[in-house]
């Protein structure tokens, strides 16, 4: 048995303007939008549709109807992101939300209604919240989504109820106009010229002849409609393995209390993910508004990780990360949130007693101090170098985020020895031939050589003339074709008079590649 | 070292004189210094922490033995030039504590000084003597998340040393530096501060224990065939020790004075650029100067 409520939100266009100013709502509102050379309306709000105004007239003659008309500019991206902030926010009923472009959503409600007091508080309490938001909204709940959404639309009915007969089911809905299928434009005036109007009209009568002039669209629509074909819905984020929530009857403002709740949520979590011997590697906060925002708040972490503390400080960084933008309300609480839920988005097998014998505690500190930094920071910019097999400098080594995959545990070399590193082949008793730094673009440098092909003599770097006293090479690096195109590099060590050492390349082979090759900085050495 | 050197003195005999028993006992502490690397409590000044020898005799007796873990040590550069060679010190200095106990390094640099300087190379690093899998870098988008980083960094028992890499100097006071020192004293982490940007060592104050000003060196150079222009040789720098807290007693620190040091990438520790130039070239370490190359 499957439960769908559908939401619809009729003037979310104009809502969207109007909800933080009660006054303005009850004033006639349109949005606008050129269409075809023609500002014409797009939306209208209650007050506007009690003048007769609808979406389509022309700007002109809705003035004309009414001059007192209020209009704004149509923004469909706006409207979207409105769209989506309620999605998300609806996920304080239940995970499975899906978007319903463009003025609803849709979530699946099965074995989750109880928990608001049966189905139809369930569709009082959605909508009584939305309209302290500013958002007039209609739900409707049935066993398909589609029916739901006809019902939401179309039908005084809100609830069909779980163990209602097939007649009845069919009564009610067969009373609906065909436009609640869900049909395009065309295919409904078609329909009505054949003097098909309700749904109860297509029910009884014989199909093929319909489905070989409508197509078979217009079945398919109708099956889902009854509960006799499935359609699925598309959930906007998927459902974590662990979540932990709590519910306040009075909306928490204080960042105090924010931290305190998640660690008593970090406790709730790190029992069930004992329980099932997993470790978190991603986890989320959400923090639902009272006015409709919905706060996330994301961590990383570097390896599996269940102990409540130590989730609870990375959410506290990354509070304080927050509070560097704004010091005093870090969350933007607004007037405060009633919902807190702290996810498991992804886990790990973490075995049990491993954060007690196996890994030594150093190692473990080691890496709660990794994922501090990356809350606080960004996860991006806790990296490890992983050294490549490549002979071009730039891919010789990447540099690879912490949080993104574990480190490779392999036996420890002895320091001085070139284990990562296949791509340099160096003798025991040479010195080093790559830099300790590396350039992030070899920077153009001017350099003057006493033949074309030879190595230089002098050169400027960042206005600063060089004379070189000792020279290394060259080192012939040629493009990896199969990779990329680049002209062949001849590499130098060059040591200026100073006693500063330097990596620089002559880009180009002379005679062969180019003419005049150019000479670049790559690195430094020490 | 300390510890051992007193069972040294105890067991010398009483017969020689006492210029050969000093003379015997330097020796004994340079081939200590170049083998092995002092890891007991330094009893001589009464401390406690222990400090990790440089590997070079002249630059470890003024530091008293070394650099002490549960410290802050700061490198500047001498000049606008010398950024790079006092970065390899910085690194050469963190691959010695990294040594010393076998934990990572961890590296927080401002982005800033990565795009005037570039970025640690790996295979570069690796060729210097540090192991690329044992660092972990963090980038800091400005100062102030780079000093937050390395106190975070501080209080964390894991790493053998914290390596901090600021541009700008200004956000960096006392109050700063003296931040940093509490917590690498409670943690007993080793703290390297390298600031790469304008700040000179005589326009710092703070509250670190050591600072090392960096000057480039001309590294002996090799002849190559056919009469060409000679060969760079390995990392070399000039240091001053621009100030050292932990001064041992009657040590007395030149504070004008450059000392001369290689850095061996090989056997991970400073030599002697003036006694040992020919050891160093030859990369096995022997007294042998190295065999000249083929064409």
């Amino acid at each position: 048995v499957t439960r769908y409520l559908s939401l619809w939100l009729p003037s979310l266009a104009t809502d969207r303007i109007t909800r933080r100013n009660v006054e303005a709502r009850r004033a006639p509102l349109a949005t606008i939008a050129k269409v075809k050379s023609a500002q014409r309306l797009a939306a209208v709000n209650r007050a506007a549709a009690r003048h007769g105004l609808k979406p389509g007239l022309a700007l002109a003659d809705a003035r004309a109807i009414l001059p007192g008309l209020a209009c704004c500019a149509a923004d469909e991206a706006a409207e979207a992101a409105t769209l989506a902030a309620i999605t998300d926010w609806c996920r304080c009923f239940t995970q499975l939300a899906a978007l319903d472009a463009p003025d609803g959503a849709m979530l699946d409600v099965t074995g989750a209604a109880h928990l608001f007091g049966g189905e139809a508080r369930l569709l009082g309490e959605i909508e009584r919240r939305l309209a302290t938001q500013g958002f007039a909204a209609r739900a409707a709940l049935a066993a398909t989504p589609e029916a739901a959404w006809a019902l939401a639309r179309y039908a005084e009915v809100r609830l069909l109820p779980e163990d209602i007969s097939e007649a009845d089911l069919c009564h009610q809905l067969g009373a609906l106009p065909l436009a609640a299928l869900r049909l395009d434009e065309k295919t409904l005036a078609a329909l009505a010229q054949t003097g098909l109007r309700r749904i109860g009209d297509l029910i009884l009568r014989p199909r093929a002849p319909l489905a070989a002039r409508f197509g078979q669209t217009l079945f398919h629509r109708l099956d889902a409609l009854l509960g006799r074909a499935r359609t699925p819905i598309t959930p906007r984020f998927e459902v974590p393995p662990y979540l932990a929530e709590r519910r306040f009857a009075e909306p928490i403002v204080q960042r105090e209390t924010i931290e305190a709740t998640i660690l008593a949520l970090a406790q709730e979590l790190s029992h069930l993910l004992t329980r099932q011997g997993d470790g978190a590697r991603q986890l989320d906060v959400s923090l639902f508004g009272v006015d409709g925002r919905v706060r996330h708040l994301r961590a990383g972490t570097s390896r599996p990780l269940r102990d409540p503390a130590v989730i609870a400080r990375l959410f506290r960084e990354k509070i304080e990360a927050a509070g560097n933008i704004d010091e005093r309300d870090p969350l933007d609480a607004g007037f405060g949130f009633d919902v807190v839920r702290l996810s498991a988005e992804a886990v790990e097998r973490q075995d049990e007693d491993q954060t007690n014998w196996l890994t030594p505690a150093a190692e473990q500190d080691l890496a709660d101090l990794i994922d501090r930094l990356g809350a606080r920071l960004g996860v991006r910019r806790v990296t490890r170098l992983r050294l490549a097999d490549s002979h071009w400098p730039e891919f010789a080594v990447t540099a690879m985020s912490v949080s993104s995959s574990p480190p490779e545990r392999h036996g420890r070399a002895c320091p001085g020895h070139p284990r990562g590193a296949p791509a340099i082949i160096i003798a025991d008793n040479e010195l080093p031939a790559r830099p300790i730094r590396l350039l992030q673009k070899p920077e153009p440098i001017e350099a003057v050589a006493s033949v074309p092909d030879g190595p230089p003599v002098r050169f400027r770097w960042r206005r600063v003339l060089h004379e070189v006293a000792a020279i290394e090479g060259p080192e012939r690096i040629a493009s990896e074709w199969w990779r990329h195109q680049a002209l062949t590099r001849d590499y130098f060590r060059a040591e200026d008079s100073e006693g500063r050492r330097f990596w620089l390349f002559r880009e180009g082979l002379y005679e062969t590649e180019t003419m005049r090759p150019r000479w670049f900085m790559h690195g430094l050495f020490a | 070292m300390a510890g051992e050197l007193l069972r040294l003195r105890q067991t010398l005999p009483h017969g020689s004189g006492a210029a050969g028993r000093l003379s015997l006992l330097r020796r004994e502490i340079a081939g200590m210094a170049i083998t092995g690397i002092a890891a007991a409590p330094h009893l001589a000044s009464g401390d406690p922490r222990v400090r990790v020898s440089l590997g070079e005799t002249r630059l470890d007796r003024l530091l008293a033995g070394g650099l002490a873990t549960g410290a802050l040590h700061e490198i500047t550069a001498a000049g606008p030039g010398d950024a790079p060679a006092a970065a390899g010190f910085a690194l050469a200095l963190a691959a010695r504590f990294a040594a010393s106990r076998k934990a990572p390094l961890i590296w927080i640099g401002e982005d800033f000084a990565g795009l005037e300087q570039g970025a640690l190379y790996g295979p570069g690093l690796t060729l210097y003597g540090l192991d690329p899998d044992a660092l972990v870098l963090v980038h800091a988008a400005n100062a102030k998340d780079a000093l937050w980083a390395m106190e975070e960094a501080l209080k964390c028992r894991a790493p053998a040393a914290v390596i901090g890499e600021i541009f700008s100097s200004k956000l960096y006071d006392l109050t700063a530096s003296r931040r940093l020192v509490l917590a690498a004293q409670k943690h007993g982490t080793a703290g390297l501060l390298f600031l790469g940007g304008p700040a000179r060592a005589e326009t710092l104050s703070s509250s670190a224990e050591t600072r090392f000003e960096i000057r480039a060196r001309p590294s002996p150079h090799s002849a190559s065939a056919g009469g060409r222009a000679s060969l760079p040789g390995p990392a070399a720098f000039d240091v001053r020790i621009a100030k050292a807290r932990a001064g041992p007693n009657g040590v007395f620190i030149d504070r004008d004075k450059f000392h001369p040091v290689l850095w061996s990438h090989r056997e991970v520790l400073f030599r002697d650029a003036l006694s040992l130039p020919l050891a160093a070239v030859a990369g096995d370490g022997s007294d042998h100067p190295p065999q000249r190359r083929s064409a």
